[in-house]
């Protein structure tokens, strides 16, 4: 298992050294992925510069909504936590199997991996995390998906350097009656601190976080 | 009627969730967040094993359209603090030290604004970051400001636009928007 998930990584590399090449590297090629589907015709756009992506890029804050509470000059705190993602959407198809497959590792996202900034220390379900920033993937299964901590930041979604693994999660997938277009993460505070709620299509997963 | 009253109770239940949820999980922005690297694309050269040169900077930001309206001197007044994006403030990370009209700025996260005029603009460099657009923007912790020349275009960019190009002292960070374009230059 450990091995097909090792070799994963190293068969994109092929497909995408089969594509056409990158030129002298100041063109954007972006390989190919699952979780978007490219529009049949996109919109036009300006020549010179990158376009709107279709995923477009999302940020959540804990404390939630932190940059309006300091406009509103109703925190004085720094804020604890920050998650910087893409939204992918349906377009009409159903997130298992057509997006996501049972222990393949997902982005947890789109474009760039995910980035999650710890402001200071915090525990997940007993393991500490210590401040800094990190990429979170994931793996997910039908009943529950495990959620990995890693310190390659600043990468594309579609590889995941192991070696730099730093925490290893599971939580349980649940059902959601509400069925969610776009992938969606927001914490959500409860007693103890907040649950990193991530919803897409019908399913919800919890990440729960003590800072 | 109990019958009633329990659909009545199971209407509002649901209503309810559903409030409860729309507040919960939020909608797609009008303006999207968008991010740029220097090294240009970045994390794509990371996994294609394509990197030359170490991470400098990004820049996160949020991208209005112009959507047929008079930006400059219309939307963004000419003279007044504006956030350069939409929604949270505008981001920029350097990852080493850089050099930024003369001043240096350490490594870290700082927020950016603009003063436009028709044929300058104003960058400012502040850092007190993960705050709300420009309205509670605090100039005592300006680090550094430095006016730049407006280059305008005949090519227009629909979506506001921030990335970095390679220049022979530096870099410069691009910004664009409708028919015009400002370069500061950061040199490391």
């Amino acid at each position: 298992m450990k091995g097909s998930l090792l070799l994963l990584p190293g068969m994109l590399c092929l497909l995408l050294s089969c594509g056409p090449g990158p030129g002298d590297g100041t063109e954007k090629v972006e390989p190919a992925n699952r979780d978007t589907l490219q529009p049949a015709s996109p919109e036009p756009l300006s020549s010179l510069y990158p376009g709107v992506d279709i995923s477009p890029m999302d940020m959540c804050y804990y404390p939630v909504d932190y940059p309006k509470l300091k406009m509103a000059k109703s925190t004085e705190a720094p804020p604890k936590a920050r998650v910087i993602y893409s939204r992918p959407h349906l377009q009409g198809r159903n997130l298992f199997p057509d997006i996501l497959q049972f222990n393949e590792p997902w982005r947890l996202g789109a474009n760039e991996s995910t980035e999650l900034q710890l402001f200071g220390d915090a525990t997940v379900k007993g393991k500490k995390i210590p401040a800094g920033r990190y990429i979170l993937y994931c793996i997910p299964t039908a009943e529950k998906w495990t959620f990995v901590f890693n310190s390659n930041t600043d990468t594309w979604g579609l590889q995941q350097d192991v070696s730099k693994d730093i925490a290893r999660i599971e939580v349980p997938s649940t059902r959601s009656s509400q069925r969610m277009e776009y992938f969606s993460m927001v914490f959500e505070p409860n007693a103890e601190g907040a649950d990193l709620l991530m919803a897409w299509d019908t399913i919800e997963v919890r990440l729960p976080f003590k800072f | 009627m109990k019958r009633i009253s329990f659909l009545v109770f199971f209407i509002a239940g649901l209503v309810h969730c559903f409030l409860l949820r729309a507040q919960t999980l939020p909608p797609v922005d009008k303006s999207p967040l968008d991010i740029s690297y220097y090294p240009y694309n970045y994390p794509v050269l990371k996994i294609q094993n394509k990197i030359t040169e170490p991470l400098l900077a990004r820049v996160i930001y949020s991208r209005p359209r112009k959507e047929g309206r008079k930006l400059f001197g219309g939307l963004v007044e000419y003279g007044k603090l504006w956030r350069l994006g939409a929604n949270e403030a505008t981001e920029i990370e350097f990852f080493k030290p850089v050099r930024i009209n003369g001043k240096r700025i350490g490594k870290g996260r700082y927020t950016l604004y603009a003063i436009a005029q028709e044929k300058t603009w104003t960058i400012i460099i502040n850092k007190d970051t993960d705050t709300w657009g420009h309205f509670k923007y605090d100039p005592k912790k300006d680090l550094q400001r430095v006016e730049l020349p407006v280059q305008r275009s005949t090519d227009i960019t629909e979506a506001f636009t921030m990335a970095f190009e390679k220049t022979v002292t530096g870099i410069n960070l691009i910004i664009a928007w409708d028919n015009v374009r400002v370069a500061m230059p950061i040199v490391h």
